[in-house]
């Protein structure tokens, strides 16, 4: 390892291909290679929140994977805290708090207290220092104002699941978390506290951490600097104000509207493509209806809303607003998985 | 920077099986009922092909009492080992535990062996002791010692036993029907062990198979402790030979199989 490394996390090239196999028949079987990654390279920094994001299936996962020292890459190299994940998976362990799905995870017939001695345990703590590093993460997830820590797991809410993942990834004071998905499910006040806790550890503690979400809103508060990872490359790194000047040349447009079922919504879509002029355009559902999100040449906004507009109540739909953005990380998202 | 070692991992499996127990109060009394089940079992299944004293000549047993007595012990002894380490993996990828144990800073090999242990050490204790005041009811003050031998057998058999439960915990991290595995390596050991029948009634085959369970030569101890009250020394030392034996061939190739096991696993990435 070196003396000090620069980052927390660095990785270089990482391939990772898998063998599957699909079924033809009931013995017969062929093999199919996935590749998962492709060369996927970024840092994380020490003493900020860095943000992988990607749609399903992008390679999100088998990142944490390899950098957690879960699966070996095929090829590239990636160091954590200074150590190899390959020929240093031990000191790798030693470096990091993980969090990788927070649903699960934990006995179900132990409490949370109870789980987190065992797992403290396994990390190489005992004794007092052990209760001490307990009742200190307890208290920093919250987990102590709500009575939570001594129920029985299986008793827990899934906000309550996802501070005891957090407390559990703590608990050893690591210099690294890798957190996958973090907030997932949690309702608002627990995700704000989580996301300012994250924030609290990258900026006073100096730890190197590293989120991956779908949440567009939670990355552009939260991070630092943000990975966009598209089909196993990294379409998009840098941070959040540098990647919005990838949709510079571009402007979004926001029209909400109604009376459409959720089935139709594909074909609408391919309506509208037509009929506005445009291929940037996606349609998602919100509270009281839908929205429909255009991202177009700057300049020409305004005909595009008038176009948007008119293709809609053509269709019959009621717009309920209609408005020019701001560019926001959904819209490099979508411009560079597109 | 240092890793753990296993005694470690031990104390934190221990830790976590005695909280297991503290929390599920009624099973933790259930499991001093099994052993009389497993009587029951052993009963029954002995007297399939004819009486219980049939099943008891054919046994060559002249106290049929603490046989079956010991005979449930040693079984829920092998059930516990092999669901202890082999099931160790499987039962926690079920939890979604496994990946978070994995990155304990320890070779999976020592963590597989080490966490395995505290369950079966466990059971074998818990079952000597539920079946200790049948087995003082039976023979007296000798019962209990003769079962303190088995036990000490019990406890020489978990050896190459915990060799055997690393070689099918292997299999079960690098194939996916794992449940298959210890679904049919209890039974398969439990029936060429002799503890339902005789050795001597298999067909040819297991009972070759069978000089290869461990679990044989508890059980044959356990027949010669029951049938004599000094049992001869000298047998009783072959048998611990061979257990010993069995230790060293399955543990060096457990040792050698769990680390592939551990390199196609993370080829594959852990679930």
């Amino acid at each position: 390892m070196t003396d000090s490394p620069v980052t927390a996390i660095d990785a270089q090239g990482l391939v990772k291909n898998y063998l599957s196999y699909d079924r033809r028949g009931f013995l017969k079987k062929e093999k199919r290679i996935v590749k998962a990654l492709k060369g996927v390279s970024f840092s994380v920094r020490w003493g900020e929140v860095f943000g992988l994001l990607g749609p399903n299936g992008a390679g999100k996962t088998t990142t944490v994977k390899i950098i957690t020292t879960l699966l070996l890459p095929d090829d590239g190299k990636a160091l954590v805290n200074g150590y190899d994940v390959v020929k240093e998976p031990i000191d790798v362990r030693r470096s990091i708090g993980v969090v990788l799905n927070v649903e699960r995870g934990f006995f179900w017939k132990l409490t949370g207290r109870e789980n987190l001695r065992y797992f403290g345990m396994l990390k190489g703590l005992k004794g007092r220092d052990l209760e001490e590093r307990i009742d200190k993460v307890v208290s920093l997830v919250g987990l102590d104002k709500i009575g939570a820590v001594d129920k029985l797991y299986e008793e827990y809410s899934l906000g309550m699941k996802a501070r005891l993942a957090l407390a559990r990834a703590l608990l050893s004071d690591p210099p690294i978390l890798v957190l996958d998905e973090p907030t997932l499910g949690l309702d608002p006040p627990a995700a704000r506290e989580i996301r300012r806790l994250l924030i609290k550890l990258a900026k006073d503690e100096g730890k190197g951490v590293m989120i991956t979400t779908h949440n567009m809103f939670e990355a552009e508060i939260v991070c630092d600097r943000v990975g966009i990872i598209s089909a196993g490359k990294i379409v998009a790194l840098g941070t959040v104000s540098e990647l919005k000047k990838l949709v510079a040349e571009e402007i979004p447009i926001q029209v909400k509207f109604s009376g459409i079922v959720k089935e139709r919504l594909t074909v609408l879509e391919d309506y509208l493509k037509k009929s506005v002029g445009v291929q940037k355009l996606r349609i998602t559902e919100v509270d009281n209806g839908f929205e429909l999100r255009i991202l177009t040449p700057i300049g020409n906004e305004e005909k595009v809303i008038a176009n948007a507009v008119l293709a809609l109540t053509n269709k019959g739909l009621s717009i309920l607003r209609a408005e020019v953005m701001e560019p926001t990380l959904e819209d490099v998202f979508i411009k560079v998985t597109s | 920077m240092p890793g753990i070692n296993m005694w470690a991992v031990f104390r934190a499996q221990l830790h976590a099986s005695i909280y297991w127990y503290k929390n599920n109060k009624w099973l933790a009394v259930t499991m001093f009922f099994w052993p009389y089940l497993m009587i029951l079992v052993l009963v029954g299944l002995g007297s399939i092909m004819g009486s219980f004293e049939l099943y008891t000549e054919r046994m060559n047993l002249s106290s049929p009492g603490f046989y079956l007595i010991s005979a449930s012990a040693i079984a829920m002894t092998s059930v516990g080992i092999i669901d202890g380490v082999a099931g160790f993996a499987l039962y926690n990828r079920w939890l979604g535990t496994l990946n978070y144990i994995i990155l304990s800073p320890i070779r999976e090999s020592k963590l597989f062996i080490a966490a395995g242990l505290p369950d079966s050490l466990l059971s074998a204790l818990v079952t000597i002791v539920a079946v200790m005041p049948a087995a003082i009811y039976v023979e007296g003050l000798l019962g209990s010692l003769k079962l303190l031998i088995i036990l000490a057998f019990m406890l020489a058999g978990m050896i190459p036993l915990i060799g055997l439960s690393v070689l099918a915990a292997s299999a079960l991290l690098v194939v996916k029907e794992e449940s298959n595995i210890i679904n049919s390596i209890v039974p398969f050991i439990l029936l060429v062990s002799g503890v339902f029948y005789p050795v001597t009634v298999l067909p040819r085959i297991l009972q070759v198979v069978s000089l290869a369970v461990p679990t044989r030569y508890v059980v044959d101890a356990a027949k010669m402790v029951s049938t004599f009250s000094t049992p001869s020394g000298a047998a009783l030392m072959l048998l611990l030979g061979m257990l010993a034996l069995l230790g060293i061939i399955y543990n060096t190739i457990a040792g050698v199989a769990i680390m592939r096991a551990e390199k196609a696993v993370k080829m594959r990435g852990v679930d």
